[in-house]
């Protein structure tokens, strides 16, 4: 009887299985992006540069940048607003969402307060930012964490909500303290709604991050798309848009997939 | 009634007329327990009977301070309940495995050494001794559901050891398993807790399992809990549940059970 039950041999098949299907969804993708080319390419066609330019204009429009040196400080810049006002998000809406989960008083009390900040949209945000901040790189950061903040604290609340009371028990019999309660028990089942809810706040600060960058910035590429509109270049605008995307899917698929296989190895796989 | 279990050696748990009301709503509260007597030697194994509303798992709770009596008292080692600080020497076994399923088998032995601020080492070295110990040597990097029902019990069985406690609670450890697995696990809590000179008490349904592990059963009458009787089985061990002194103990004591479950 001691033996483990998923034994290696029957994986192999399962394996290959993996392998056909990833070749199978990437030839999918692969069509997808032919397919929008060339969709956009007839599209430019009846279209003048100005509304719609071809994608080979946006390419020229793209290398020009990449070239200009200035591609590279503007990216950095916004990335950098965006991984700070994120960090800080974390930083402060991870402990502030135990607190209120773990305490009945503190989270009654304070729920509205969520509710109020969650029905702010963004550009409210970055108007005030800009009153408070000016021209600086905190009217960004501060817009990103206003936008990031409330959706990590909600998920992490969620989570210490969801947390068995038969394992509290558990801690209680063996006298564990209750700081040790909440590294042991709390924070790792609410690991996978904090990593859903990051994930989404990061997304979400990205994109605001740029409506602040046009209002209240000189600098970044929320400005430069502000500058590109002011001067109709929309093959700069576009460029700089397909740069932005293909860095979040890079960011996903780089990044935040490999990371959710590490830490969430222990669940049981689901067979299909 | 003899509601106290005789005995020369050192008292480790007693209780004294100990009562528990739980409150409920919209009704009085609801007595669960009344006037609990009970002596449980050193080293003894005490079996606690019941059918469902006697009280068993509170009886359990309340000497395991999860829950506070309303009545009596209760003397650990010889101290009364509120001047009791060795509480790591008392571990529990609930009746689910209750093992964190993001950590691997090693790993969930070692929580009980966590709460004790046991350090890196030390703690490697005592829960790889004590996996050996419940016989899952090499299993130690295993998550919970990559093993099977009898090894997830031993896992939980060895986190309640990791710690060299004296004193073992448990509550229906043991009635999801299968009979097979679960006549195993009691011959390896038997082993242990001799080896260790551990005192043992655990609640039970299953009154054959209660004379095959106990030295003393306790007969509880339900609504609310009280004791109805105590007997000693004195019977060798192993006790085989298929000879007839073992089966004659079981079928005496389910009489028994009966009988106190109807005259409530």
């Amino acid at each position: 009887m001691l033996s483990r039950t998923p034994s290696p041999p029957a994986r192999a098949p399962l394996l290959r299985g993996a392998v056909a299907g990833r070749l199978r969804t990437l030839g999918l993708r692969l069509l997808l992006v032919v397919l929008a080319l060339a969709l956009w390419q007839v599209a430019s066609l009846y279209a003048p540069a100005f509304v719609l330019p071809s994608p080979a204009r946006v390419w020229n429009a793209w290398t020009g940048l990449l070239a200009s040196g200035s591609f590279a400080t503007d990216l950095g810049i916004t990335l950098g607003r965006i991984t700070t006002g994120f960090l800080l998000a974390v930083a402060i809406g991870l402990p502030l969402g135990l607190l209120l989960g773990a305490s009945r008083i503190l989270g009654e009390f304070f729920e509205p307060v969520l509710t109020v900040v969650n029905t702010v949209s963004s550009s409210i945000w970055a108007i005030f930012a800009l009153i408070w901040f000016g021209l600086s790189n905190w009217t960004t950061i501060f817009v990103v964490f206003m936008t990031a903040m409330p959706l990590i604290l909600t998920n992490v609340w969620q989570g210490t909500r969801t947390v068995n009371a038969d394992y509290v028990e558990l801690a209680r019999t063996f006298r564990m303290p209750r700081r040790k309660v909440l590294s042991a028990i709390y924070l790792p089942t609410i690991l996978p709604l904090f990593f859903s809810g990051a994930r989404l706040a990061f997304g979400f600060g990205a994109r605001v991050s740029l409506v602040a960058e046009t209002l209240g910035a000189s600098s970044g590429i929320g400005y430069r798309l502000r500058q590109a509109a002011d001067l109709v270049q929309t093959d700069q605008v576009f460029a700089w848009t397909l740069t932005l995307v293909g860095l979040m899917i890079g960011l996903e698929a780089l990044v935040l997939k490999p990371l959710e296989r590490h830490l969430f190895a222990w669940k049981r796989q689901v067979q299909p | 009634m003899p509601a106290r279990t005789a005995g020369d050696r050192p008292c480790k748990v007693r209780l004294s007329g100990v009562g528990k009301w739980f409150p409920r709503r919209g009704a009085p509260p609801l007595q669960v327990l009344d006037g609990i007597d009970l002596d449980v030697p050193e080293g003894a194994i005490v079996a606690l009977v019941g059918s469902s509303g006697a009280g068993k798992s509170t009886l359990l709770n309340i000497v395991a301070g999860l829950v506070e009596p309303d009545e009596g008292t209760v003397t650990l080692d010889g101290k009364p309940q509120g001047a009791f600080r060795d509480w790591r020497s008392i571990t529990y076994m609930f009746q689910d495995d209750r093992l964190l399923p993001w950590r691997t088998a090693a790993a969930n032995v070692g929580f009980g050494l966590e709460a004790a601020g046991v350090g890196g080492a030390e703690r490697r070295r005592r829960v790889a001794e004590t996996l050996d110990l419940v016989g899952l040597n090499g299993f130690g990097d295993a998550y919970p559901h990559e093993l099977s029902g009898g090894m997830r019990s031993r896992v939980a069985l060895a986190r309640s050891l990791v710690t060299g406690p004296s004193l073992l609670l448990l509550d229906e450890p043991f009635s999801k398993l299968d009979p097979g697995t679960r006549a195993q696990m009691h011959a390896e809590v038997l082993r242990i807790a001799r080896m260790r000179a551990m005192t043992l008490i655990f609640v039970t349904h299953d009154v054959e399992e209660a004379v095959v592990l106990a030295d003393w059963v306790v007969v509880l009458r339900p609504r609310p809990g009280r004791v109805a009787e105590t007997r000693a089985i004195a019977l060798p061990h192993p006790r085989d549940p298929v000879s007839v002194e073992v089966a004659e103990a079981v079928r005496s004591l389910r009489v028994a059970l009966a009988e106190a479950s109807a005259s409530c």
